[in-house]
């Protein structure tokens, strides 16, 4: 008996201690909230209005830090970080943190630590790797012991989508559930996306404005039903995908993901577009998708035009001249030593890293103009007219004799004979037949 | 009787200049006691005619009686005659004869002099106190203080007058006043002097001699429940409450202590500030218990600013002013001026979007003032006209009434002639956008070991409404349910246990 009371009277008293701990917590986070209310109203506001407010998610909630973090500092009586990472955003939203973690987004970062910040550090300078490049991958977040909130100024502000944080996550929830009011509408617009997806090297947002899909989104926003708590396409919209749609949102057959490549089968970004591994799950989970709104034949075709469109690129322009941009190194042909400080290596570049994406992106989401015009047509062009010139002042004989038999090839032959010709041999049909193969390549 | 006077005048009008003299006193004098009657019986009321029986007239007395004398030297000279032989000359034997108290003559000089003795005496001192009166400084350069006349008259000071703080006591303040007033009008007549007109409280008497006199330190403040009243910029304007229990005592013990605490006899506070302006501090001390000082230093501000401000600005200790520093002239913000004018119901906000729109029609820039008053009034008919066409027809009093009290607002705080623009003469009562409080209450300055002056919002003023839509919304209990919960209990708590 006198146990019992004993072991009881513990047990209360944690409690009680528990509670004051409690309470305690929450007095420092009404000191926050009235503060904050009156300093930064619009910050306030933003809270106030979103689900965080909603359920009693505070300032401290998110941003109280551990002694053992770095970016750990005193503002007033409370230990608390600027800095909320995936980690802190894990706390409640497990699955979604777990998806960014080993989703290529979260890999943007690791970008910037190896070769390709180069030419925006050698080219550019350091301003514009911060401002530019930073912004959108995210930056290596910098600990400085003399700043206000311990971090480097050069590396925060930053709400780059592959950030490197300093408790060892990557990324950063608010590159598109800008904070302070973290709604999902605002993700499941296509301006959430275009902060980044833009520009000459991957024009997806306006890829997606010439496209139906966008003219459609466009033309229906109010009734896109965004502020959903549930969105399921085919079930709370049905007018317009936007591009969490496709590549993120829930149907009715699939849960929503963080993973932004779970639906995607071709890599697009390098210099010849391969197949991602598990290629063909990741196509039926995007098949999925459109069957909401498009029928089955329809799928199939457009997946049929688009593949033979990335197989033209990587056959006709980009393997060749790959192969070139080889040959020309082996032979160690380039006057200057620096990467990028000769003519034909920025050639090479804006066709594979500009216009070569811009015609798969084009063709990927169904935007005629930037799949030839921006795209295919410009990579031909420079191809025939910049890069094999500038390759043939090389006057090397091994360089020599592979333009020479490549432009006998039969894609390229047309160089080589009259109009008139080809004329005919497009109107019978016989100039496609060169193509042939590319539709039926499956890998 | 009349006929020695009249040979008396005839005798010093000899010369041009004895007759100008003549002229002028007389009539001076006639016409001061003729206005001062008129103003006595309140015939006369403009403050201009003040400055003409005040200033004018004893003047012109003075140089009349100064020509006298002169006149009848230049007399003397040019006849070439003794002063017996002129007085005979024109007074006659029996005038320049002495008696037992001098001549007849004499005597009459006498006389006169005594009385004008008197009557300078009464017009000077006459003219001192009308000067001393708020009308003549206010009304006086009209341009020049028009707007600090128009803020005096509407303030909580309107009753105490203008040299009470601005002079001060003692005869080298009344020289020092007289002396910076004759600068003042040479730069007003030479329109030299700066628009907008620098606030004087660098050189304001101290506030020991002025301001203390009614509002003394050692009085108990206590608290003071202040309920601002802030209406939305919504369609109804809705009206939210900020409620505070604002803490003003100077008391000793440190939980009880208030704003007043700067001031208390035992504290001291010193301050510099980068530029004349205050609101930037270099430094910040406060004496401590042994008698000497801690000092906060500005972490934010970077080494040339710093050298330069320290070289330029001198230490001062802070009293009334570094807070109350507009306690009388207060131009208010846009805000607030509507709001005070919704709650007074000066404003109808049944219109739509009442405040908003007077709001953005006081704020407009203007090149003057006329085309201010009129572009409020096209404003406010122009968009309820165009928005709410109906409306504007039913209650076109009530957008009359508002049209009004839009242009009233304007013409408080807005002057465009001298420069006088929204925020020109900002308050440090409060902590709006950084100024006042936080202008040492902040995370910049900070002492040896990085300690800030703290800035706790419950350290001035316990919180009952942060606008809410009840005045006392958090002594309520707290909603579970409100996104403000955590706030609302910490706030109500604070309140509930602050001591007194």
């Amino acid at each position: 008996m006198k146990r019992i009371f004993l072991v009881g009277i513990i047990i209360m008293f944690i409690v009680s201690l528990s509670f004051s701990a409690i309470s305690d917590k929450d007095t420092l986070a009404g000191k926050c909230m009235t503060c904050h209310k009156e300093k930064s109203p619009g910050l306030y506001r933003q809270w106030f209005s979103s689900a965080h407010g909603m359920h009693n998610v505070t300032c401290i909630d998110c941003h109280s830090a551990e002694k053992s973090d770095a970016d750990g500092y005193i503002h007033y009586d409370i230990l608390i970080a600027t800095l909320v990472t995936p980690k802190d955003c894990g706390k409640c939203h497990k699955k979604e943190m777990e998806e960014i973690d080993k989703s290529y987004h979260a890999k943007a970062g690791m970008i910037l630590e190896s070769a390709d910040a180069y030419l925006a550090h050698a080219a550019g300078g350091h301003p514009v790797a911060i401002a530019g490049c930073e912004s959108c991958h995210g930056s290596k977040i910098i600990i400085d012991s003399k700043s206000p909130n311990k971090l480097s100024i050069k590396s925060w502000p930053n709400s780059g989508i592959g950030r490197l944080n300093p408790d060892g996550s990557k990324g950063s929830c608010t590159a598109c559930h800008t904070r302070h009011n973290f709604t999902k509408s605002q993700a499941r617009q296509p301006e959430a996306c275009g902060k980044c997806h833009l520009g000459p090297d991957h024009p997806q947002k306006e890829i997606y404005e010439e496209s139906k899909h966008g003219n459609a989104y466009y033309t229906n926003i109010p009734k896109m039903n965004l502020d959903s708590d549930k969105w399921v396409v085919g079930e709370d919209y049905f007018l317009a995908p936007t591009c969490a749609s496709c590549h993120m949102s829930a149907t009715s057959g699939q849960k929503v993901t963080h993973d932004v490549g779970d639906r995607i089968t071709w890599t697009l970004r390098p210099k010849v577009s391969k197949r991602l591994d598990n290629w063909q799950q990741r196509k039926k989970n995007m098949v999925d998708v459109c069957t909401n709104c498009h029928g089955k034949t329809f799928v199939d075709g457009h997946y049929y035009q688009y593949d033979a469109l990335v197989e033209l690129y990587n056959e006709k322009f980009a393997k060749p001249a790959g192969e070139i941009m080889a040959i020309v190194k082996k032979n160690k042909l380039l006057k200057n030593k620096a990467a990028f400080s000769n003519k034909i290596e920025w050639i090479y570049w804006e066709i594979w890293h500009h216009e070569g994406r811009r015609a798969r992106h084009g063709a990927a989401m169904m935007a005629p103009d930037y799949t030839w015009w921006h795209g295919i047509y410009e990579v031909a062009q420079h191809f025939y007219f910049k890069l094999i010139p500038e390759a043939m002042k090389f006057k090397n004989a091994e360089l020599d004799s592979y333009l020479d038999k490549l432009l006998q090839t039969p894609m390229h032959k047309w160089l080589n004979q009259p109009t008139d010709q080809l004329k005919k041999k497009i109107k019978s049909g016989e100039l496609q037949q060169i193509y042939k193969e590319l539709f039926k390549k499956k890998n | 009787m009349f006929e020695k006077y009249k040979i008396f005048i005839k005798g010093i009008s000899l010369t041009s200049a004895g007759r100008l003299g003549m002229i002028f006193s007389t009539s001076a004098f006639i016409s001061f006691i003729l206005f001062e009657l008129l103003q006595i019986s309140g015939i006369l009321t403009n403050a201009y005619i003040g400055l003409i029986t005040y200033l004018l007239f004893p003047a012109l007395f003075i140089f009349g009686l100064i020509l006298i004398p002169i006149g009848w030297y230049l007399y003397r000279k040019k006849m070439n005659m003794s002063t017996s032989e002129l007085m005979k000359k024109s007074f006659g034997e029996k005038g320049a004869k002495g008696g037992a108290i001098g001549s007849l003559i004499f005597r009459t000089v006498l006389i006169l002099t005594l009385i004008n003795v008197l009557f300078i005496v009464v017009a000077g001192f006459s003219t001192l106190k009308f000067m001393d009166q708020s009308k003549f400084c206010g009304t006086a350069c009209h341009q020049v203080m028009g707007p600090e006349w128009t803020t005096y008259q509407a303030s909580p000071h309107a009753r105490v007058k203008c040299v009470e703080c601005h002079v001060g006591e003692g005869v080298s303040a009344l020289i020092d006043s007289k002396l910076s007033g004759l600068r003042q009008m040479w730069k007003s007549v030479l329109n030299s002097y700066e628009r907008p007109v620098p606030t004087p409280v660098h050189n304001l008497r101290p506030s020991r001699e002025t301001c203390e006199k009614c509002h003394w330190p050692a009085k108990f403040y206590g608290h003071n429940l202040k309920v601002i009243r802030r209406y939305s910029l919504d369609k109804d304007s809705t009206l939210k409450y900020i409620t505070l229990d604002m803490k003003i005592d100077t008391g000793k013990e440190k939980a009880k202590a208030g704003i007043h605490w700067h001031i208390a006899a035992e504290n001291e506070v010193h301050y510099v500030s980068v530029n004349e302006k205050r609101l930037e501090m270099l430094w910040v001390e406060v004496k401590q218990k042994n008698g000497s000082f801690k000092r906060f230093s500005n972490s934010a501000l970077k080494g040339d600013v710093k050298k330069v401000s320290e070289e330029k600005i001198s230490v001062r200790t802070m009293d009334c002013v570094d807070c109350h520093n507009r306690a009388t002239h207060i131009y208010e913000e846009p805000e607030k001026a509507v709001d005070k004018r919704i709650s007074k119901g000066q404003l109808d906000r049944s219109l739509p979007y009442a405040k908003r729109v007077v709001l953005a029609a006081v704020t407009a820039n203007y090149p003057d003032k006329e085309a201010g008053l009129n572009g409020i009034s096209n404003y406010l008919n122009g968009y309820y006209r165009r928005k709410y066409p109906d409306l504007a027809g039913q209650k076109l009093d009530h957008i009359s009434e508002m049209i009004k009290t839009a242009q009233e607002i304007y013409s408080r705080n807005v002057h465009p002639v001298m420069k006088v623009e929204w925020g020109t003469y900002p308050s440090f009562l409060g902590h709006k956008r950084d100024t006042g409080c936080f202008r040492c209450h902040n995370n910049n300055l900070k002492d040896e070991d990085g300690k800030m002056i703290s800035f706790d919002c419950t350290l001035c003023h316990s919180i009952l409404s942060y606008g809410e839509d009840k005045t006392f919304k958090y002594m309520e209990f707290p909603d579970k349910k409100s996104p403000n919960y955590k706030m609302h209990k910490m706030l109500r708590e604070e309140f509930l246990n602050s001591p007194e």
